[in-house]
């Protein structure tokens, strides 16, 4: 196996491990509010800006993962409380509202910000690259660690959502979702609940991938375009979808991107447009 | 009778004014101002696709400005690259928007709602990446440079402004007759009875899938259309005409002026393109008070501006099509009393 071949598959696993980071929160919210929450992507950015910030004052990576993730729940919060509530019942006007606040939140970051594309240092413990016996290749620590990080949200969240009463609530909301609000459980906080979930794991996610890829204005875009291909692939409220969906996503972009850079991105226009001929719910979508 | 005839002798009496009118911009305006209405025409015609998708589908589509730059990057490669004289690279570029909008069509048909609006949004991206990253051909973010505007019978509409305006207006006029058509036609009426119940349509044996595909390459035509145009106004296409902030700004055009009427798309990309003038004069947050004005817009004032006018005024008298007093208002929402009041 040549090194290019190699290290494409090894950075494809990586950004599927960041795209899984960053899809799993808008696959939560989408599949119990029928609500593609656009602002996702501006969520990711401004959750990364500030880790920077955080980071630079602190000096603490783990913080700046925390704070990006905290102040982004905020910013989800006060979106789903205060905007998205106000047009609930009809999906499209509330994802046209999310537009909107990604708009806002995209324009806020560049003034805050500014243009210039910036980088999150790599904390110490993490720094560096280990060589990876079978494969007879080094490798950077960090992007291992997204891996690791990747696969405990996944553990995360499957315990969360299998074991927990909030969990199989959010799954029986997800399933029938008027039988829920029937049986007296307050779907509005459950709403707000989740809502501000996928808002800490946008942040986080930012946070998390400004580390290994570029912060820039533009990149909100990028990533939602990669987040949605994903779940668009996997199917809506899947985890396992999800998962499939990002390493798909993650390899053909790492591929394209080392063997046909002027098409890196378009490429991806062939799973969407397979996957949407044979099963137009995604690979492990389900049929409402 | 008497009261429809006058009705219809004033109906016709302001169309023959505003049509002067119009026709007389060039002489009785100021340059600045036929400069404005050329670009209110080309991006009149991208907001005409949308409110049409939005409108008589009842599908938000984000990609429209995709089909706006194929043509206009095809005109700008056959012109420019390979020299071809010409009628052909408008038209060229025209079919190669038609064409792209057919493969596109047929993912696009397969969802409905906001899946579309997600799908489309993707694939408005993918059309945008290819801008950006096709180097070789599209030149990246600088984008293809002096294209310039035919001569037509003998008069270069490079240096005449108004022979431009002309050019312009012809097929200006023209898209905006096939829109106000195909709303009229037995195809439209199909179309509606698609958007209000797809489900019943299907039964009644009609080929839904197929109203939805043609509903979809009419649009992504006449988009097409005001991309050739602003490709010869400006001389010049890059990534921008294509990008989401294209999309978005086609979008908000729609939902100012209102999707339901085609005076509605004139009106929100007047509207659109005087507080762009406007605002990059006096600030640079530009992007910023769009999107509250979106917001605002999207949540107070949903069926738009002429929507809102027509609402209390009642007043039909440009209303493109149809006079059905039974019409929704908002052909936004397919739940309106959800919707309703907040």
């Amino acid at each position: 196996m040549s090194v290019l071949i190699l290290m494409s598959l090894l950075n494809g696993l990586t950004l599927g491990a960041l795209l899984f980071i960053t899809a799993s929160g808008l696959t939560l919210s989408f599949s119990l509010m029928r609500v593609v929450n656009l602002t996702y992507g501006a969520f990711y950015m401004a959750g990364g800006f500030i880790g920077l910030s955080v980071l630079k004052f602190s000096g603490s990576w783990l913080l700046a993962v925390f704070a990006g993730g905290a102040v982004m729940s905020a910013l989800a919060f006060i979106e789903e409380r205060f905007l998205l509530r106000w047009a609930r019942g009809n999906d499209l006007i509330e994802t046209l509202i999310s537009l909107s606040v990604a708009i806002i939140v995209g324009d806020l970051v560049l003034v805050i910000w500014g243009g210039h594309p910036r980088t999150l240092s790599i904390p110490e413990a993490l720094n560096g690259a280990v060589s990876i016996p079978l494969l007879n290749t080094i490798y950077p620590v960090y992007r291992i660690f997204t891996v690791v990080l990747a696969l405990g949200i996944i553990g995360a969240l499957w315990l969360f959502l299998e074991k927990t009463r909030l969990g199989v609530t959010i799954r029986a909301g997800v399933d029938n979702f008027e039988m829920v609000s029937a049986l007296g459980i307050n779907v509005r906080r459950l709403f707000s609940f989740v809502f501000t979930l996928s808002g800490f794991l946008a942040g986080v996610s930012g946070v998390v991938g400004g580390t290994f890829l570029m912060l820039v204005v533009g990149e909100d875009w990028r990533i939602l375009t990669l987040t949605l291909i994903v779940i668009i692939i996997g199917g809506m409220g899947s985890l396992g979808g999800t998962i499939v969906g990002s390493l798909i996503t993650g390899l053909i972009h790492s591929f394209s991107t080392a063997f046909i850079p002027e098409f890196s991105l378009f490429v991806l226009f062939l799973p969407v447009a397979i996957i949407l001929s044979i099963r137009p719910r995604g690979l492990f979508g389900r049929q409402r | 009778m008497t009261k429809e005839r006058g009705y219809r002798f004033s109906r016709a009496l302001l169309g023959a004014l505003v049509g002067g009118i119009i026709i007389a911009i060039p002489w009785i305006s100021s340059k600045y101002f036929m400069m404005m209405s050329i670009r209110l025409m080309y991006f009149g015609m991208l907001t005409m696709s949308l409110t049409y998708l939005a409108g008589e589908l009842g599908a938000v589509s984000l990609m429209q400005a995709a089909f706006f730059g194929i043509s206009g990057y095809s005109v700008a490669l056959l012109q420019s690259r390979y020299g071809l004289p010409f009628p052909i690279p408008p038209l060229a570029g025209l079919v190669i928007a038609v064409l792209a909008a057919g493969l596109f069509g047929l993912l696009v048909v397969r969802v409905r709602g906001i899946y579309f609006l997600m799908l489309t949004l993707v694939l408005g991206q993918l059309v945008w990446a290819l801008a950006n990253q096709w180097s070789s051909i599209t030149r990246g973010d600088t984008g293809i440079m002096n294209i310039y505007a035919p001569t037509v019978f003998g008069i270069s509409t490079e240096t005449s402004k108004t022979a431009f305006y002309f050019f312009q207006l012809i097929f200006f006029c023209g898209a905006a007759s096939f829109v106000a058509a195909l709303k009229r036609s037995p195809f439209g009426l199909m179309l509606r009875g698609v958007r209000d119940s797809e489900s019943r349509m299907a039964m009644l044996g009609f080929r839904v899938h197929l109203l939805r595909y043609a509903a979809f390459v009419f649009a992504s035509l006449v988009a097409a259309l005001g991309g050739v145009f602003f490709t010869y106004f400006t001389g010049l296409i890059n990534p921008h005409s294509v990008s989401l902030t294209a999309n978005v700004e086609a979008l908000l055009a729609a939902i100012l002026g209102g999707i339901n009427s085609l005076l509605g798309a004139i009106v929100g990309t007047a509207i659109l393109k005087t507080l762009d003038v406007v605002l990059s004069g006096i600030t640079e947050r530009y992007m910023l008070i769009m999107g509250v004005l979106f917001m605002l817009v999207i949540m107070f004032a949903r069926q738009g501006i002429v929507g809102t006018l027509m609402k209390y005024w009642n007043n039909r008298l440009f209303t493109s099509g149809n006079r059905d007093p039974e019409r929704r208002p908002a052909g936004f929402s397919k739940k309106p009393d959800v919707v309703g009041n907040p």
